[in-house]
């Protein structure tokens, strides 16, 4: 009996194992290949050099894309915590006729195919006549990353005890206050961890821009995506190492700020 | 104390209130009078309606009908944020993110009350619940019985005219309890403090109060003082909600000074009847555990009624005993009497008697 379930273990093991390293060793490779010192994509590299980081900061293309996913990302990502804290707020803590209808419709642009919603907005944008490239992108963006700020910050006030709103308000706190003095603070993990979700989100994607944006308003990964077709240049590894690298810095905040209210 | 509110100008004022929601009501027309000072349980079952009625007040709710005045102002419009009172949470709603001296300065930053006096005001309810050291913690680095002092130092900060307590012992064990009712009581006597206090708990009720207002099905059972409720209940539900009770079926068989009850076909018993029942009148006879003896050979006390059955059982929890007897007509009662060691040893199946003057007790109609 002991021996089968040690025998269960170790195959469970090796399947594990199996299916991180089918995982993670694309992002390896190509963390590896990042560093090698050949003008080609190589693996396994020749020899150790930085080379690769410094052709992508000494070309303009590349920097100004960059520039633009960040300020894309931020505009969009406080554009989506404006609009889906209060939203989640109301969702949450509200009462009215439709508030389910409501949920599912601010969930929407996860459900519909990305295309779908690309089109849409294409088709919208040009309806419109927003041309501002920049603006257009950040408001493709915030409606994509609505939903995840939505999410997080609906769980987030379901954490909050009603009782703590409750006592505020007799203790004589207007609702204004109640929402400035407990609700907002016992919220910042959530609304940190959602940001940056949002930001995460917004900085890599592409199916979107890619409909939205207007020559010469290339985000990193449209830009990326487009080097792809003419040269294979093995800056993109380089690339594809720092954008790994942000997403796991962004992670381990969320994850730092969840235990810190966790254990408040 | 009566029912009445004597000389003393009323705290809380209540008429004709009623809450319902869609179809179902969630409290009856009730009407109830708090005169200043006082501290009244609202004590009942889960469901009864005591929680509708202290949502009411706090303003949590609002009433489909009836007035609530508080302090002389009818607050039934005015939002909770605005009636000024205080409320003792069973689960104590410490805000997490403060310390517990940023939690008692909270209502009074609200009221915008100077910084010097905050200080000095938290500090002198952080001594009056005898936690003066621990204004740079945070709640949950508190016990529960700690936690719920802070929220009551919190509460009584900013000296409000009444204080609403919802079963704020419920989650703390036995023993820190009692204790925290003592310590609710002292703290009610020294600032005079009107407190409104709900419970399911008989027990602390009876410890805690000047009156219980008893509730039941969503209206008002009884309203008096303990001792009223525990020797005069009106309603069967009041003498078997509060105290332990066995109640005996039993009709009007001759009224009278003291008047006859029949029990069952060749037993019955005398007691003093409360209200103008009917000879034929249908009811139950109540009789407390502690006025019941326990009689053996028909050493009965002249004048005394007495039964007959066998002894089930003796249990002997220290000080006091209890005889589980079951009388010839079927019915089974409780006896409680201080432990005697010529009684603690008894034979169960034993035929004995069961005996109680007339006056204690208690004919209630169906």
């Amino acid at each position: 009996m002991e021996t089968r379930i040690s025998g269960w273990r170790i195959a469970l093991g090796a399947v594990v194992t199996v299916i991180l390293a089918f995982l993670l060793l694309p992002s390896l490779i190509t963390a590896v290949i990042s560093f090698g010192s050949s003008n080609q994509i190589v693996f396994p590299p020749t020899g150790f050099s930085l080379n690769l980081f410094r052709r992508f900061f000494a070309e303009e293309g590349w920097v100004a894309s960059t520039w633009l996913s960040f300020r894309v990302a931020i505009w969009s990502t406080l554009l989506a915590l404006f609009l889906g804290i209060p939203a989640a707020y109301a969702l949450t803590r509200g009462s009215f006729p439709g508030r389910k209808i409501l949920a599912l419709f601010l969930l929407s642009p996860v459900m519909v195919p990305h295309v779908a919603v690309a089109l849409a907005l294409y088709i919208y944008f040009t309806e419109i006549r927003l041309t501002n490239g920049e603006l257009r992108l950040v408001f493709a963006h915030a409606i994509a990353t609505l939903p995840f700020v939505v999410v997080t910050a609906s769980a987030g006030l379901r954490h909050i005890d009603p009782a703590l709103e409750r006592a505020a308000t007799v203790m004589g706190a207007s609702r204004l206050t109640v929402l400035r003095r407990v609700t907002l603070p016992l919220l910042t993990p959530s609304i940190i961890a959602s940001g940056l979700f949002a930001f995460l989100i917004s900085f890599d994607e592409v199916v979107i821009s890619w409909f939205v944006a207007r020559a010469g308003d290339t985000t990193l990964p449209i830009k990326m995506f487009s080097s792809i077709q003419f040269e294979v240049s093995p800056v993109l590894a380089a690339i594809s190492t720092m954008l790994t690298a942000l997403s796991i810095v962004v992670c381990v905040i969320v994850a730092t700020v969840q235990k810190e209210a966790r254990s408040d | 104390m009566t029912d009445s509110s004597g000389a003393k100008a009323a705290m809380i004022e209540i008429s004709g209130l009623r809450k319902d929601y869609g179809s179902v009501v969630a409290l009856h027309d009730t009407e109830l009078s708090v005169p200043t000072g006082e501290f009244l349980t609202l004590l009942g079952p889960s469901g009864s309606g005591k929680t509708t009625l202290l949502n009411l007040i706090a303003g949590m709710a609002s009433p489909t009908r009836g007035r609530i005045v508080i302090n002389g102002r009818d607050v039934t419009e005015v939002p909770a944020e605005k009636r000024g009172l205080g409320m003792v949470f069973q689960n104590y709603a410490l805000m997490p993110h403060m310390t517990v001296s940023e939690n008692i300065a909270f209502p009074l930053e609200i009221r915008k009350v100077p910084r010097a006096e905050i200080r000095r005001r938290v500090a002198e309810v952080l001594d009056l619940v005898r936690l003066p050291h621990v204004g740079d913690r945070k709640p949950k680095e508190l016990s529960g019985g700690q936690q719920q002092r802070i929220s009551i130092a919190r509460c009584i900060v900013y000296k409000p005219d009444l204080i609403l307590m919802d079963e704020p012992l419920g989650a703390l064990d036995k023993k820190l309890r009692e204790q925290m009712q003592l310590e609710i009581r002292r703290i009610h006597k020294e600032l005079g403090i009107t407190m409104l206090y709900v419970t399911h708990d008989q027990e602390e009720a009876l410890n805690m109060s000047d009156r219980i207002m008893l509730m039941n099905a969503r209206r008002v059972e009884q309203i008096g003082t303990p001792d009223q409720l525990y020797f005069a209940p009106r309603t069967q539900f009041a003498a078997d909600f509060i105290g332990a009770s066995t109640l005996l079926d039993a009709t009007v068989a001759e009224t009278g000074e003291p008047a006859l009850l029949r029990l069952s076909a060749s037993e019955s018993c005398r007691v003093r009847l409360h209200s103008a029942a009917p000879v034929g009148t249908v009811g139950k006879l109540l009789l407390r555990p502690e006025a019941l003896r326990l009689v053996q050979n028909g050493q009965v006390t002249a004048g005394h009624n007495v039964l007959h059955g066998h002894l089930d059982n003796t249990l002997v929890t220290g000080a006091t005993s209890k005889h589980f007897v079951t009388l010839d007509n079927g019915a089974t009662l409780a006896i409680q009497e201080l432990t005697d060691p010529s009684t603690t040893r008894l034979e169960p199946g034993l035929r004995v008697q069961v005996s109680w003057p007339p006056e204690t007790g208690r004919f209630l109609e169906n």
